[in-house]
């Protein structure tokens, strides 16, 4: 009787659970975004110095709730011999935030390349996307509307299919890490 | 007592972090240890038993270190270690394609124990020097960590033998000690 009721209680009290995964190029600043928005969202976070954070090569885990939905990020290192590994995780993740490094024009190409080999993957078919265009606190950075056309010829007919905002942010001063309330 | 003066030494950032050197025979985990320790290379006999050494990081961090042997026979006894332990090192064997799938098998077993479901994970890909030596990716796939969705991990690729990688490794875990306490 104890465990039903226990287990009730666990069903109505339980979050609904989504992954996310944070997909770029190396040095675009996912690691230094998630960091800022668990800082932002958990006010008890031991926040660490970004300066500290080094290339991922692995996973990182970042947990945020907001409201009654708990968000788990996924945020994996973006080096190229690494970027083999990302469709492990597609058939299970919810939604995709591609980060852009909007102060490196000469690589946009490659993350161009990285973005339209990961939008064809059947896998992720209509799965929401949020496009971010980090680093706007450096000096003359790619704009969003560059950063989105550019994505969105890449990714031509499959981009379309599914929800898609491409926002400015910055993983340094924190804007734009309050962005994971579009998802879901 | 003793609550209070751990209390108080926790104000000078001295709270020892346990961490466990696992992986198989041969992988190099004594010499990962001595290296961190002391900096050099020791010649090492086939660990039966463990050893354990302090190792402080940039005077403000302490890291206790158990290495435990890691002969077949001797493998079931790592799960008495694991009590209170924050993190694992996993050495492998970067060169050693045939027994990858083992590896992988004790990695998988060790990760379903209860009493490790908080420790953090770092890989290191150790024998990089090897010129046969399989790269992150490859070991990634081999020992399936695409399967570990719930914790962080981090995988290095070093050379215990040159020295070769161990500083960000430290300055890795010290980060994500930081970040889970």
């Amino acid at each position: 009787m104890f465990h039903l009721l226990h287990g009730l209680y666990k069903r109505c009290t339980q979050k609904k659970e989504y992954f996310i995964l944070i997909l770029g190029l190396d040095n675009a600043g996912k690691t230094t975004l998630l960091e800022k928005a668990k800082t932002k969202f958990n006010p008890s976070y031991n926040s660490l110095n970004p300066q500290r954070i080094t290339a991922t090569v692995g996973l990182n885990i970042g947990k945020i709730d907001i409201g009654d939905v708990r968000l788990s990020f996924w945020d994996l290192g973006g080096q190229e011999e690494l970027q083999a590994l990302w469709d492990k995780y597609y058939s299970e993740c919810h939604a995709i935030v591609y980060v852009v490094d909007a102060s490196d024009r000469p690589r946009l190409d490659e993350s161009k390349a990285a973005f339209a080999s990961m939008i064809h993957n059947p896998h992720l078919d209509g799965i929401p996307l949020l496009l971010l265009a980090n680093k706007q606190d450096v000096e003359n950075p790619l704009r969003v509307n560059d950063v989105k056309s550019c994505l969105a010829e890449a990714g031509a007919p499959y981009i379309g299919r599914r929800e898609c905002v491409a926002l400015a942010s910055s993983g340094l001063t924190g804007n734009g890490s309050d962005i994971p309330e579009i998802n879901n | 007592m003793g609550g209070v003066v751990s209390y108080f030494k926790s104000f000078f950032g001295q709270k020892e972090i346990r961490i466990l050197i696992l992986g198989l025979d041969g992988a190099g985990k004594t010499t990962v240890l001595y290296r961190l320790q002391v900096g050099e290379v020791v010649t090492t006999i086939p660990t039966i038993g463990f050893n354990v050494e302090t190792v402080t990081y940039k005077n403000n961090l302490k890291f206790q270190c158990w290495d435990l042997g890691g002969q077949a026979s001797i493998r079931p006894y790592w799960r008495c270690y694991y009590a209170n332990t924050d993190a694992i090192i996993y050495v492998v064997d970067s060169a050693d394609r045939e027994r990858m799938g083992i590896s992988r098998q004790e990695l998988v077993n060790m990760l379903e124990e209860e009493e490790l479901r908080t420790a953090v994970i770092v890989v290191l890909a150790n024998k990089q020097d090897l010129p046969q030596a399989m790269s992150v990716a490859e070991i990634h796939k081999a020992l399936g960590l695409d399967a570990l969705k719930n914790r962080t991990f981090q995988i290095f690729k070093v050379s215990a033998l040159k020295g070769d990688g161990l500083e960000p490794v430290m300055e890795w875990l010290a980060n994500a000690m930081q970040a889970a306490k």
